[in-house]
């Protein structure tokens, strides 16, 4: 599948599976999606590596859109790109949009086939 | 100064040790004026970083600092993994194998660069900034104490409000709290310090 | 821009979330027409395949949803977009 992917990274679990099931439900199955929350330990927090492995299930070739809620999850998702392979890194992006309203937004712009550019414009929209 | 890995372990093992006896105090300091986790996220970097004390203190300094910074990033979670996993990693790319003061005065003026583009940045914040670069100037100017000069600045950010990170939603109410952050930074510098002997 | 059609929203929760979803892919699919929506014949019209922007409408159960089309599929875009409100959306709660 060559649209963008969308990954879904919050401070908690619960909001980043709850927002990939409106996703799933609003925009189908189109888009590839992962999602990722909470602390290493478990609670409350964001993971490095959790965030490694949904870049990891949600590639496309079209790259991907990673979005945060607050900042933890934002330099943490900055740490994860850093850490790719060179030849992924310029495709990943992190929106500054609401997390539930810009992946929703994105994913339905990435499930019409737009370019990476224009899912991360998309979803940048929702914070209005 | 010679870094063998007896005095990595030392230095490695005691700068996790501080932080972990630590850990509720940041709690507390967190939960004033953060979301209360950073002794915990803290705890569990170094308690990882512990962990592999034997496998760390094997390399030689660089690479066991990048070691220290990597598992930090990996383990600590929160915006404080990133923060200290980046200090710790540029000071590992940076270093040589048995560095004088001056050339780690200079090292870490490399680090605490980097640490300030990942956390978009810089003094004043009411952050582990307000410790760092303080201190390094110290360092720099071959200062007697350069662990006091981080407790002092740890307290310096009582009076401070906070304008990045969690704190800074809070405005006003920051102020009058030492920073969770420049408090774990004055603790693992002091225990740096002890085992470097100042 | 082609002479406005006017439907009207039947289905439960108006032009919102999943809807508007639908809405916009299937707008984007006449990648040869550009579409307007508005709640008023006078606007203000905003672009149909902006799904941040249909959202914004809040148009509710009831409401008339104005559309209009330019450009080789405008027709075509207008047909089956008009088709899409009236059915409902597919929604299990749209009137048919």
């Amino acid at each position: 599948m060559s649209n963008v992917g969308i990954v879904i990274v919050s401070h908690s679990a619960d909001v980043a599976r709850g927002t990939a099931d409106m996703v799933r439900q609003m925009v189908g199955a189109d888009v590839p999606l992962a999602h990722c929350g909470g602390a290493p330990g478990g609670g409350l927090g964001t993971d490095v590596a959790a965030i490694l492995a949904a870049i990891d299930a949600a590639w496309s070739e079209a790259g991907v859109a990673i979005l945060v809620d607050l900042g933890g999850a934002e330099t943490n998702s900055e740490m994860a790109i850093e850490m790719q392979p060179e030849a992924r890194r310029d495709r990943i992006v992190i929106c500054n949009a609401p997390v539930v309203e810009g992946a929703v937004i994105g994913a339905t712009e990435a499930s019409a086939g737009s370019p990476l550019a224009a899912v991360r414009a998309a979803a940048e929209e929702a914070l209005r | 100064m010679e870094f063998d890995e007896a005095l990595r372990r030392r230095l490695i093992g005691s700068v996790a040790q501080r932080v972990i006896d630590h850990a509720e105090e940041l709690t507390a300091l967190d939960q004033a004026i953060g979301d209360g986790d950073h002794g915990i996220n803290m705890k569990r970097g170094f308690a990882a970083v512990l962990e592999s004390l034997d496998s760390i203190a094997a390399e030689p300094l660089p690479k066991a600092l990048h070691a220290v910074g990597m598992t930090l990033v990996m383990k600590v979670g929160g915006a404080s993994g990133p923060l200290y996993g980046t200090l710790f990693m540029q000071l590992g790319k940076t270093l040589p194998e048995a560095p004088t003061r001056s050339v780690a005065a200079e090292a870490f003026a490399t680090a605490i660069a980097a640490v300030k583009a990942r956390g978009k940045s810089d003094v004043g914040a009411k952050t582990l900034l307000d410790v760092l670069v303080p201190v390094q100037a110290a360092l720099r100017d071959g200062a007697a104490d350069p662990a006091q000069v981080a407790d002092d600045a740890a307290a310096a950010t009582v009076p401070m409000q906070a304008s990045r990170g969690r704190a800074s939603f809070l405005g006003a109410r920051s102020v009058g709290h030492v920073d969770p952050g420049a408090r774990s930074a004055a603790l693992m510098l002091r225990a740096a310090c002890e085992v470097l002997g100042g | 821009m082609s002479a406005p059609i006017a439907v009207e929203l039947v289905n439960a929760t108006g032009l919102h979330a999943r809807p508007a979803v639908k809405f916009t892919k299937l707008a984007k699919t006449f990648a040869g027409a550009g579409v307007e929506v508005a709640l008023a014949e006078a606007g203000p019209w905003i672009d149909a395949k902006s799904v941040a922007k249909v959202m914004a409408l809040k148009a509710p159960r009831g409401a008339m949803l104005f559309m209009r089309a330019s450009g080789e599929q405008a027709a075509a875009a207008l047909a089956a977009l008009g088709d899409l409100v009236r059915g409902g959306f597919g929604e299990a709660d749209g009137a048919g």
